[in-house]
């Protein structure tokens, strides 16, 4: 493979599920029987990126919006409807075998570990199905169990782990083969801060270390601000974003967020100076957003005091969360890096 | 295929761990079919006390079919169970996608992924069955006979699995396969007993629709020197092309789920 090819290529990738419909009842299925009918659900429409080597790109999204969906092709577990995936130049659903050798996969709700075995013998069994070399696979092992804190998990069965400490064996048992384009669908759901932060650096070391192309799923943003330089929104099955996530700091970042607590609700729209607006309303609290290169603070603070009576006020900088929540609510135009 | 091999040892060997570990459990299952058995044989020899011989066949005789058919199952039971389960367990829950990106054959890994050593014990019965029957007919052990009779319990299995191959496969369209798998299983409940008993439509469908004939009555009748023709020699033929239908149809629906997703 030449060292400009990308790892991941998508180029109008579509997914359509056709999802059989039936009327309640044994008529319904005696009918359905003779005569199936079909809904579409489009749940890719036309997504098309590029991720070269070595890139750790965040794939996030509402619920529903075809992220898991994309995964499941470049992985080659589902066909395409239309469009082309290509990973480390192969086509994934055709040369299924060629490309599960080079990929990891972890589904963050799922174990691809054996309930029953201990850790070390599952993860004996899977360096064996990918063929890992005996002498990599125990530096391998030791290097894990280090990085990872496996130590006394390793002889015990999954059914008896904790969520963090199945997370922790999973991620080992994805990268046990090294493969060198890794999936992470949802790697910290449910986790504590604590194992976040060890998955986090255990990803980031080894991207770092081996150059592994990493996709990751989220809704965890803490996730994509630790780990991505780039980021890729997808909704509805269409790609929304695809950029640094410092550009949509950027962005968004020159909004600043002012809330107040009034003493009675709102009841006549508010004047405003140049360049804020309100985002957010509920009973007594109001919440404002300006922007900082057109208006200040104290503007806006003092046009709303003039025109209410506050009790407190307080200032926000944009976190990712709320600028992602914006971006979802239909602020594309504005995120698209031009 | 030798990868194959040293694989399925490897799963085997991680499974009888388990196992070990679960002794108490593992004795109850290898041991119920026993009782299971047990109580089949009991019925059969109440019922031959009643009268010496049914349609002919001493009760000897019928222990060898009956042995026959109780291997053969054993092989299905003990190295292919997971087909029934497929739906319940795999697709359902999405499990079934792990095999999918893994780099060996998926149908192996399925297979491969839970030996059941509850069927050890029927395997046992089943071998127990027919080595006394073999005795007290008093049938030669002629190294031809043995050869012919492992390869009718293997031609047996083969049919089992094919044919639980092609119900399971259901699966990949309407997830819960287990009431297709049942009902054409439950077919192997007449091939306990000679085909020649039975109306002729009904023989005709043990031999050439599910022909669980082939693991019982046919081979049965080849060793007690019954002449019913050439389909004595058609077990392996017929295993052969039963299984190359039911891997057709299995990557088939592969080719769906691949489609339609769990
Ligand atoms: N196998 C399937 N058959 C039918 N519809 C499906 C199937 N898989 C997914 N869908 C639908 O496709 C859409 C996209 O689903 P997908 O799982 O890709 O979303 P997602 O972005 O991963 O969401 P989440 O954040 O909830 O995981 C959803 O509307 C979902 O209901
Ligand atoms: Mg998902």
């Amino acid at each position: 493979m030449s060292q400009n090819q990308p790892a991941i290529e998508v180029s109008h990738l579509r997914k359509v599920f056709h999802i059989p419909q039936r009327d309640p009842g044994l008529g319904g299925a005696v009918k359905a029987l003779f005569r199936p009918r079909y809904a579409e659900k489009v749940a890719v429409d036309d997504i098309s990126f590029s991720v070269p080597p070595g890139e750790i790109v965040g794939y996030i999204g509402v619920n529903g919006a075809g992220k898991s969906t994309t995964i499941k092709m470049l992985t080659g577990i589902l066909a395409p409807t239309a469009g082309l995936v290509r990973v480390l130049g192969r086509d994934p659903h055709k040369e299924r075998v060629a490309n599960a050798r080079q990929i990891g996969v972890v589904f963050g709700q799922r174990t691809q570990l054996w309930w029953d075995l201990a850790l070390v013998e599952s993860l004996n069994l899977i360096a064996r199905i990918y063929e890992v070399e005996p002498k990599r696979y125990k530096e391998l092992l030791e290097q894990f169990s280090y990085t990872l804190e496996l130590g006394e998990l390793l002889a015990k069965p999954v059914r008896q782990m904790s969520l963090g400490q199945k997370m922790r064996a999973e991620l080992a048992a994805t990268l046990i083969h090294e493969p060198r384009v890794v999936y992470l669908d949802e790697p910290t759901i449910g986790l504590d801060v604590v194992v976040k932060e060890k998955i986090r650096a255990f990803i980031k070391e080894q991207n770092r270390a081996k150059g592994t192309t990493v996709v990751l799923t989220t809704h965890d943003l803490g996730d994509i601000e630790e780990l991505c330089s780039r980021v890729i929104i997808i909704d509805a099955g269409r790609v929304i974003y695809d950029g640094p996530l410092a550009t949509i700091r950027e962005r968004f970042g020159k909004y600043r967020g002012i809330t107040f607590e009034t003493a009675r609700p709102l009841e006549h729209p508010l004047t405003l100076p140049p360049g804020a607006e309100v985002v957010g309303q509920e009973e007594r609290r109001l919440e404002l957003r300006f922007d900082r290169t057109r208006a200040s603070a104290s503007q806006v603070a003092a046009a709303v005091m003039g025109q209410l009576e506050v009790l407190d006020f307080s200032l926000s900088e944009p976190d990712l969360t709320s600028i992602v929540k914006q971006i979802y609510g239909g602020a594309l135009s504005e995120a698209r890096p031009v | 295929m030798a990868r194959y091999a040293s694989l399925y040892g490897l799963f085997l060997l991680q499974r009888f761990k388990v196992l070990l570990e679960y002794r108490l459990n593992f004795l109850i299952g290898a041991s119920s079919t026993v009782f299971v058995q047990a109580a089949g044989i009991a019925t059969l020899w109440v019922v031959m006390r009643q009268v010496p011989s049914l349609n002919g066949w001493s009760f000897d005789e019928l222990l060898l079919v009956y042995g026959l058919l109780t291997a053969s199952r054993s092989i299905e039971h003990m190295f292919a169970d997971n087909l029934w389960t497929i739906g319940r367990q795999y697709i359902r829950s999405g499990g079934f996608d792990r095999f999918l990106v893994r780099p060996i054959d998926p149908l192996f890994h399925l297979l491969a992924d839970r030996f059941n050593h509850d069927g050890i014990g029927n395997f046992v019965i089943g071998t127990l069955l027919v080595v006394s029957a073999w005795a007290s007919l008093g049938i030669p052990l002629l190294p031809l006979y043995v050869l012919y009779a492992v390869l009718a319990v293997l031609s047996g299995g083969a049919i089992f699995i094919a044919l639980n191959l092609l119900t399971a496969t259901t699966a990949f369209w309407i997830v819960e396969s287990v009431p297709v798998t049942r009902a054409v299983h439950e077919m192997h409940e007449f091939a306990k007993y000679p085909l020649s008993m039975y109306h002729k439509g009904i023989q005709a469908a043990l031999t050439w629709l599910i022909p669980y004939g082939f693991a019982s009555f046919y081979p049965a009748s080849y060793l007690l020197g019954r002449d019913v023709g050439w389909l004595v020699w058609a077990g392996p033929a017929v295993a052969l092309v039963l299984l190359l239908v039911a891997y057709r149809f299995w990557l088939f629906g592969l080719r769906h789920y691949s489609g339609t997703g769990s």
